[in-house]
């Protein structure tokens, strides 16, 4: 069913009005993990409309380049870098690289992540391993990696974690997420603890659904049209609204921010929309505000 | 970098004045009463005191300034919202849920759970509702106040979020 005509659904401005200023992090350097597509390509798309280099990472080289072409097109210097980020060594050397390239990286943003749906007695240990270690190991990792150096520099920094609305529910059908992107979210917090003497902050986007050309559950009959009316908010969301906030968590706009977890998903989280058929408001419901009076 | 709520009405109960500069500096025209496309509620923080020392008065107090104030106000404007045929944007800002009283905690831990009901209640009025609880009073209060009331945030609602490690 669509989005009755008479609902009201709130929408952001286009792409190219973006809510800081083109200057925001000029002189700035950001690395973005699996900045090649998807989610990851938006907040590097983001941090670039705030004129910050931005040195992408992804497993696929190829992709990687493919999203720093639509990178640089914004007008900033771009750098594709293949790095998988469950191997400290070969994260360390991706910094180096990074920062030969394009000098001291002072942002992050922990996004590579894999994802596919799946009933949790037929997760192998790869699948397990797979998912969870990219997202638990590889924010790890690359924060970790991030921070040392910004500490020896004696200076401060900021990180953005794409973590997702369903980490305080449970996702049935997609348990090693669920895990993954949780630990993400949690350990959010202690980092922003451990660094805040030294002027790291950490805060990451709870996401709801962002459709994309590599996002699962946009790929059903139909598309992701009969999703819209699933969604409190009346929509799925628009990826660059997605880049916007991650990238103005990092900005001096939001400068004393640390530790937060801000969930970014149309209330989908609170009603659990994609496994509960199209949302009635309460007021229009047949047997009144519960259903079932 | 201004402008991110040009032509919009904000009505701010409550005294903040990160928050007054910070969507007057977006564009905001700032209003005492009447008809508006957002309304902030700003609870005052209340005194510390120990649970068994709070008279039922002073707990009374807290509760009417933090959450039923809070839930009246928020059904007027969103009221006034439905019967001009637009949307709104509703923020709540106050402490954070444990660091003063047991009246604040109780106050506070409502609101949050108010804040997601009624963002999703009325979602599809295109009203959005969402909660700050920090004793951050600074520009980034200030600075995520206008972001969370803008259409910037058309895809946030129903959220409750601090500022700083203590949140």
């Amino acid at each position: 069913m669509p989005v009755p005509q008479h609902h009201i659904v709130a929408t952001p401005p286009p792409f190219d009005e973006p809510p800081y200023p083109a200057d925001i992090f000029a002189g700035q350097t950001v690395l973005v993990t699996g900045g090649g597509s998807g989610m990851g390509l938006a907040m590097a798309k983001a941090f670039a409309q705030g004129g910050a280099q931005v040195a992408v990472m992804g497993r696929s080289m190829e992709r990687a380049e493919e999203g720093v072409a639509q990178i640089a097109a914004l007008g900033v210097r771009a750098h594709a870098m293949s790095c998988d980020v469950r191997q400290p060594e070969a994260i360390a050397a991706a910094f180096d690289e990074a920062e030969r390239e394009l000098g001291p990286i002072g942002l992050l943003a922990n996004n590579a992540g894999a994802n596919f749906p799946i009933l949790a007695e037929d997760i192998s240990p790869n699948a397990w391993n797979a998912v969870t270690r990219i997202a638990i190991d590889g924010t790890f990792l690359c924060s970790t990696e991030f921070a040392r150096r910004r500490i020896a520099r004696g200076e401060g920094g900021a990180i953005v974690n794409n973590s997702a609305q369903y980490i305080w529910t449970g996702f049935p059908g997609d348990a090693h997420s669920a895990a993954a992107k949780t630990a993400q979210a949690t350990m959010t917090k202690k980092l922003a603890a451990d660094w805040a003497p030294h002027g790291i902050r950490v805060n990451a986007i709870a996401a709801g659904f962002f459709p994309h050309d590599t996002s699962t559950a946009g790929r059903r009959e139909g598309g992701i049209a009969p999703l819209q009316n699933m969604i409190p908010a009346g929509r799925t969301g628009n990826i660059w609204e997605f880049g916007w906030l991650s990238a103005m968590t990092c900005t001096p706009l939001f400068g004393d921010m640390t530790g937060q977890v801000i969930v970014q998903d149309g209330g989908e989280s609170l009603r659990r929309s994609l496994m509960m058929p199209d949302f009635v408001p309460p007021r229009e419901r047949a047997d009144g505000p519960w259903g079932w009076q | 970098m201004s402008g991110w709520l040009n032509g919009k009405r904000a009505r701010i109960e409550g005294e903040c004045p990160a928050i007054a500069s910070a969507l007057a500096a977006q564009g905001a025209s700032l209003v005492d009463a009447g008809d508006c496309d957002i309304w902030v509620h700003i609870a005052p923080p209340p005194p510390i005191k120990l649970a068994h020392e709070l008279t039922h008065a002073e707990w009374r107090d807290s509760l009417d300034a933090g959450l039923d104030r809070r839930f009246l106000g928020a059904k007027d404007f969103a009221g006034q919202c439905r019967a001009r045929g637009t949307g709104g944007a509703i923020l709540f800002v106050g402490a954070p849920e444990q660091a003063l009283g047991a009246d604040q905690a109780a106050a506070a831990g409502a609101l949050g759970n108010l804040t997601k009901t009624l963002g999703v209640e009325w979602a599809r009025d295109g009203i959005r509702v969402n909660s700050v609880l920090t004793r951050d009073a600074g520009d980034t209060l200030g600075n995520l106040a206008a972001y969370l009331v803008s259409d910037y945030a058309a895809y946030v609602t129903g959220a409750v979020m601090g500022i700083d490690l203590d949140d």
